[in-house]
């Protein structure tokens, strides 16, 4: 038989680690952005769910949560380099001339918009979690005596220079997922001459929507619609 | 017509190669891109200069010898076309061609424009076959295919072998070769023995020569002159991963 | 030479499963002692050379492509016939034989064609387990199609590329044994010379085309399956590539060759475009089953068909043969083409075409009916003319197709030479002078995977095989040879290519060995050959060296060879003062223009031995006798 080594090296493997993870990423967007929107909600629930947060499973469960998410990022991470180095030995040469028909800028800088995508997770934990960025919003206690999420969330992204950071990360987290989620799909082999215009157009979707949410927030103080 | 021509000329596998320039006149719209190459091979032997090296054979479009890259194109720019069966009307007068060879570490040129393609044979050799010895065979009714999958399997079966999809491909990956042929196989009741295995076989050595991994770029569905479809890919993953997962082998 | 055929006593029905019955065997254990040269991996040679591989034999494999999966069996379109029945329509193994034999013009052997008739069924069986998708029916069984020449319906297909199903069929069986180790497989190499030792066959001498060196290879016994000569004529439906060396090789070495001749012409080709025109593209036969052939009857008339009115057209097929009309014989349609365009009334660039016409066709069943059946070979049309063929009518012109000459083989397909064995479109067994459709794929691998592997068996067991080294005498000399010719011919460093060479020799061989021949015409072309072989060998240009992949080089290998067989060609037509298939004598023919044949003198295989450089070769004659068919003559008014 095989040994589990050999099949773990093999760029299909890698592939489904990577879509794996990736999914399992988008699948931690969607719940997280669905707790960010409490936001519009106002300060009660906001900061409600983060002592909810806090409390999951006496508190161990939130630490197990961001293991896994710190795993999964791990390996999505690896997997991305471990291709891109593939890929690249496969062409060492490449064309004087090339013209693409199907493949974008997007699709073809995956590993890029990856990256700063993971540069804008170590920015926004030292935002949000660990206070070390903007100190002078991290959270202090709401009037139940719960840490105040909400109101370091509205103070920040009073400041210009925050929102540009985020909308811009938005956006580029966008240009990784629309390429990314319907290639997961194909990669898993969901796919079937039947649904696949369902997919792609669903996948589509979810990216746009993903984006959406997210920049709704910043925009929505910006604008004065949550203050 | 007058063309301005810039050719990859390299004399040797280890030699350093370079686009050179060519001007061609008299070039008729009737012609085959190949015409119009043998067309200027003449004039520059007559010249005294070495010709162009480039490979091609049947010059209509089913043995998947010939294949360049033509204007960033594999195959160059009409859809469903080899390079032989490319004429000049797709060009106009006055235009500037570039001509490239197949670039892969896993097909490394041999002159000019010609490279190496063996390595897609290996990939066959570990198991692009049904095994069965001359004379095993039953009658050939004795298992009805459904048409519906017989036709699938043609689709599949009618990969030449060109590479354009590895041409195409920026990751220079033959996932659409390799899964065409385990599509094909597959597709079929005689295929099903040796499914597993040969999944997971052709897929590692396709690795192991040096193919670049799939990103789903689909460049290579919309270079291959067959019009192979991308999905025989997410079937060959399906098919690997179960190999891997529950396979014995 | 004493050629004796070698065919079996006995009832035709039962000869070849006698002899097999009969045939000495080698020893499991021994037979990967033997080892087996296969030059050629197309349909024929991959074929054989996986089935000896499993049968344990050791065997080396060579072609000039750089996969076997690119030899030109790839190309063929329509199918591949067998004595299936399963329409049950009437077929049966003797009415293929038949057909087969009848097809030829009563010119090939009866007892091999019974033989391919009868294992015909096996390849479909064999293909079929292999994995080659096959065409069916909504129930999942086997679907055929009807080919010209038979009343039956019997030809299996895969879409409309039989040849490169079967093909990938036989070459994904012989990867398997490479893979295995059973066969050693040498792409880009070029047999160049046949090794004799002891009057046996035993070995190859053969040029890496990447790095031009040349090498011996030794062995027990060598197939050879290196394809047809068709591109003597410069212009044909062959691959570039394919040529007539190796047999030609042989037959210098002593091989005899027989039919040399007999050539097909296709009627339903493209049209040549222009000077620069590389090759032929056949488009379907199937197209004359709706268009119409015409020529307009003014000569010279430049008019765009859709200015020629009805009156002034000439429909010179329906006209001439009324009963068969546009589905009159490859042979004759191809004829009455050339006649119309010799006559000054053929269209397009350089009046070499003749109308092929769609247009009533569209109004009587519908452009969507047309499309249906037609849609990919007027997208291929379109492709190659930029010309629509739903608005303008198609030309086409015949162009060279299939050689039904080639070496001589016995009853075991063996040549003249013991231990040379020749399959495939390479020997001249099957098809006599005019090869049916969908035949040529059913004899490459009824003899690579049927007949061979017994026959291959039987020479081997009879054993007395010294060992014989790359460096003997007889070796090195045929090694020595080639490296002093490839010497010779980078030394000319004259003026003209071997391209230009090549075009020049096709078009003495078309205009005088082509679709219609005559006396004066053989006369003169060999005069024409030899004045052009003496330009050839003193005005040659070659750019580059022998140590590299010199494209240039390898042509003119091949048109050195060309040069000479050519004069072989005509010689044979000249002698032989009869019409028959493809070969058609002016001087012959019945007072409407058809073949006339000349049982009385011309029933034979002629096969010519090699005398000398200046010497004419020695014609020998391998009387048929036909047991169970009786001779008639074709008609098809
Ligand atoms: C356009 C076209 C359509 C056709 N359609 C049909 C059809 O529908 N049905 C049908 O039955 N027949 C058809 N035929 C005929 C049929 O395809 C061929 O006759 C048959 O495939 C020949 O097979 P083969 O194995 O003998 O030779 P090939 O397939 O020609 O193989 C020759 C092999 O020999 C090798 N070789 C040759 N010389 C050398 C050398 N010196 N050194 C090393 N290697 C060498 C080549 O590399 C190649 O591998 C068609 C032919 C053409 C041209
Ligand atoms: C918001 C976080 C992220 C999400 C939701 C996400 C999601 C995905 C998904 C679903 C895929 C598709 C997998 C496939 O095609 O099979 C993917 C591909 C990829 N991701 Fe991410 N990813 C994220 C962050 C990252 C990070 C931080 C990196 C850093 C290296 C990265 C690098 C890549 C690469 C290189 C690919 C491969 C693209 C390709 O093969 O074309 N991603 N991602
Ligand atoms: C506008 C968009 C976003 C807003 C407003 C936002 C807001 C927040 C806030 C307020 C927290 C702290 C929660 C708490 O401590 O209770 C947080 C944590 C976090 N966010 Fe975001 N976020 C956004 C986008 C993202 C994106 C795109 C990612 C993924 C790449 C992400 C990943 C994380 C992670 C990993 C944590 C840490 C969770 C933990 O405590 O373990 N966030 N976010
Ligand atoms: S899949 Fe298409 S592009 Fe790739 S080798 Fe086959 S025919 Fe060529
Ligand atoms: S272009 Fe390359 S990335 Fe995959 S889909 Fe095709 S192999
Ligand atoms: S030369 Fe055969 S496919 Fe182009």
């Amino acid at each position: 038989m095989r040994s589990f080594g050999e099949l773990w090296r093999s760029t299909i493997i890698t592939k489904w680690v990577m879509a794996i993870t990736g999914i399992m990423i988008v699948g931690f967007l969607l719940a997280h952005v669905s707790g960010n929107l409490l936001i519009f909600a106002g300060q009660e629930a906001m900061n409600d769910y983060g002592v909810w947060l806090r409390e999951l499973g006496h508190g161990t469960l939130l630490w197990v949560l961001r293991f896994g998410l710190l795993a999964v990022f791990g390996l999505h991470i690896w997997s991305g380099i471990r291709m891109a180095r593939i890929n690249r030995a496969a062409r060492p040469v490449g064309y004087k001339k090339f013209e693409s028909r199907t493949s974008t800028v997007v699709s073809r800088t995956m590993l890029l918009t990856g990256l700063l995508i993971f540069l804008y997770a170590v920015y926004h934990l030292a935002h949000f979690t660990w206070g070390l960025a903007h100190a002078q919003y991290y959270y202090g206690l709401d009037a139940l005596g719960r840490p105040d999420v909400y109101t370091m969330v509205i103070q920040s992204f009073q400041d210009p220079l925050i929102v540009v950071i985020y909308v811009v990360s938005m956006i580029v987290i966008g240009m990784h997922l629309n390429h990314a989620i319907n290639s997961a799909l194909q990669t898993l082999g969901i796919n079937h001459p039947k649904y696949n215009t369902l997919l792609i157009n669903g996948s589509r979707a979810l990216s746009v929507f993903i984006v959406l949410a997210f920049l709704s927030i910043p925009l929505a103080i910006v604008f004065g619609f949550v203050k | 017509m007058q063309l301005r021509l810039h050719i990859w000329r390299q004399a040797g596998p280890s030699a350093e190669g370079m686009l050179k320039t060519y001007d061609i006149g008299n070039v008729s719209e009737h012609m085959s891109f190949l015409e119009m190459l043998d067309v200027l091979n003449e004039e520059l032997m007559l010249k005294g200069e070495e010709p162009v090296a480039f490979d091609h054979d049947c010059r209509e479009g089913i043995c998947g010898t010939c294949g360049m890259v033509i204007n960033g194109r594999p195959h160059g720019p009409a859809s469903r076309t080899t390079a032989c069966q490319l004429h000049m009307r797709s060009f106009k007068d006055g235009d500037e061609i570039y001509i490239e060879p197949w670039r892969a570490s896993a097909f490394p040129v041999v002159k000019d424009l010609v490279v190496d393609r063996t390595s897609l044979d290996r990939i066959i050799q570990k198991g692009g076959f049904v095994s069965v010895n001359t004379g095993n065979a039953l009658d050939g009714n004795t298992l009805p295919v459904s048409k519906i999958d017989a036709d699938l399997a043609m689709d599949a079966a009618s990969c030449i072998g060109c590479g354009a999809c590895v041409a195409a491909c920026p990751n220079a990956s033959a996932m659409l070769f390799t899964a065409a042929k385990i599509g094909h196989l597959g597709m079929l009741p005689q295929g099903q023995a040796e499914r597993s295995t040969r999944a997971m076989r052709m897929v590692l050595h396709m690795d192991a020569e040096g193919f670049g991994g799939c990103s789903n770029q689909y460049e290579c569905e919309a270079a291959c002159p067959k019009g192979i479809s991308v999905d025989w890919i997410a079937r060959m993953n399906r098919d690997f991963v179960k190999s891997s997962v529950v396979g014995r082998e | 030479m004493q050629l004796n055929s070698n065919v079996p006593d006995g009832p035709l029905e039962s000869k070849w499963d006698d002899y097999k019955a009969h045939l000495k065997l080698v020893n499991p254990a021994n037979k990967r002692k033997y080892h087996v040269i296969v030059v050629g991996t197309g349909l024929a040679g991959a074929s054989a050379a996986a089935s000896l591989a499993e049968l344990g034999y050791k065997v080396t494999a060579f072609t000039y492509h750089d996969s076997p999966r690119r030899a030109h069996s790839i190309a063929a379109q329509g199918g591949i016939n067998a004595a299936k029945n399963y329409q049950n329509d009437g077929d049966s193994v003797y009415r293929l034989f038949y057909d087969t034999v009848k097809g030829g013009d009563f010119r090939a052997r009866e007892a091999n064609v019974y033989r391919l008739a009868q294992v015909s069924v096996n390849i479909i069986d064999q293909c079929v387990a292999q994995g080659v998708p096959f065409a069916r029916e909504y129930g999942g069984y086997l679907a055929n199609r009807s080919f010209g020449g038979a009343q039956v319906s019997r030809t299996f297909y895969a879409r409309g590329q039989t040849g490169q199903q079967l093909l990938l069929g036989a070459y994904q069986a012989l990867e398997r044994q490479i893979g295995l180790g059973s066969v050693k497989m040498h792409c880009k190499n070029e047999m160049l010379d046949l090794v004799i030792v002891d009057g046996r066959a035993r070995g190859i001498v053969s040029r890496d085309l990447v790095t031009g060196a040349i090498s011996t290879h030794m062995a027990d016994a060598v197939l050879m399956c290196t394809g047809g000569y068709g591109n003597v004529f410069y212009l044909s439906t062959n691959a570039k590539a394919c040529n007539v060396t190796a047999a030609f090789r042989a037959y210098k070495r002593g091989a005899a060759f027989g039919n040399p001749c007999y050539t097909q012409i296709h009627p339903t080709c493209i049209p040549v475009s222009g000077d620069y025109q590389s090759k032929l593209t056949l488009m379907s036969e199937s197209l004359r089953n709706d268009g119409r052939i015409w020529v307009p009857k003014q000569k010279g008339d430049t008019r765009p068909p859709d200015q020629i009115p009805e009156g002034e057209r000439d429909y010179y097929l329906e006209r001439k043969y009324p009963s068969y009309g546009n589905l009159s014989p490859r042979d004759i349609a191809s004829r009455a083409a050339k006649e119309a365009c010799d006559a000054g009334r053929g269209v397009g660039p350089g009046g070499k075409g003749v109308y092929l016409d769609f247009a009533d066709a569209i109004e009587r069943l519908g452009i969507e009916v047309v499309r249906d059946r037609y849609s990919n070979l007027f997208e291929m049309y379109e492709r190659i003319t930029g010309e629509d063929p739903y608005k303008v009518p198609m030309r086409i012109y015949p162009a060279v197709h299939y050689t039904m000459g080639g070496l001589w083989v016995d009853y075991d397909l063996m040549s003249s030479i013991p231990g040379l064995f020749v399959l495939g479109e390479a020997n001249f067994s099957d098809h006599g002078a005019n090869r049916l459709g969908a035949s040529a794929l059913m004899q490459g691998l009824a003899d690579g995977y049927f007949v061979v592997p017994y026959t291959l068996g039987g020479y081997l067991a009879k054993g007395g095989f010294d060992k014989v080294s790359a460096e003997g005498p007889e070796a090195k000399a045929a090694r020595v040879a080639s490296q002093e010719k490839v010497q010779r011919l980078l030394a000319i460093k004259g003026k003209r290519t071997p391209a230009s060479f090549h075009r020049e020799l096709g078009k003495i061989m078309w205009d005088y060995c082509g679709m219609a021949r005559n006396e004066a015409g053989l006369k003169k072309a060999l005069e024409l050959i030899p004045a052009l072989r003496a330009e050839f060998w003193s005005n040659l240009s070659i750019p580059g060296t022998g140590e590299e992949l010199n494209q240039t080089l390898e042509h003119a290998l091949r048109v050195a060879d060309f040069m000479e067989f050519a004069e072989l060609m005509c010689l044979d037509a000249l002698h032989r003062n009869e019409s028959a298939g493809g070969h058609f004598r002016e001087e012959y023919q019945t007072e409407d223009g058809e073949a006339l044949r000349n049982d009385e003198d011309f029933c034979y295989v002629a096969a010519w031995e090699y005398a000398g450089e200046s010497t004419r070769p020695i014609l020998h004659k391998e009387p048929l006798t036909f047991e169970s068919v009786e001779l008639a003559t074709r008609s098809y008014k």
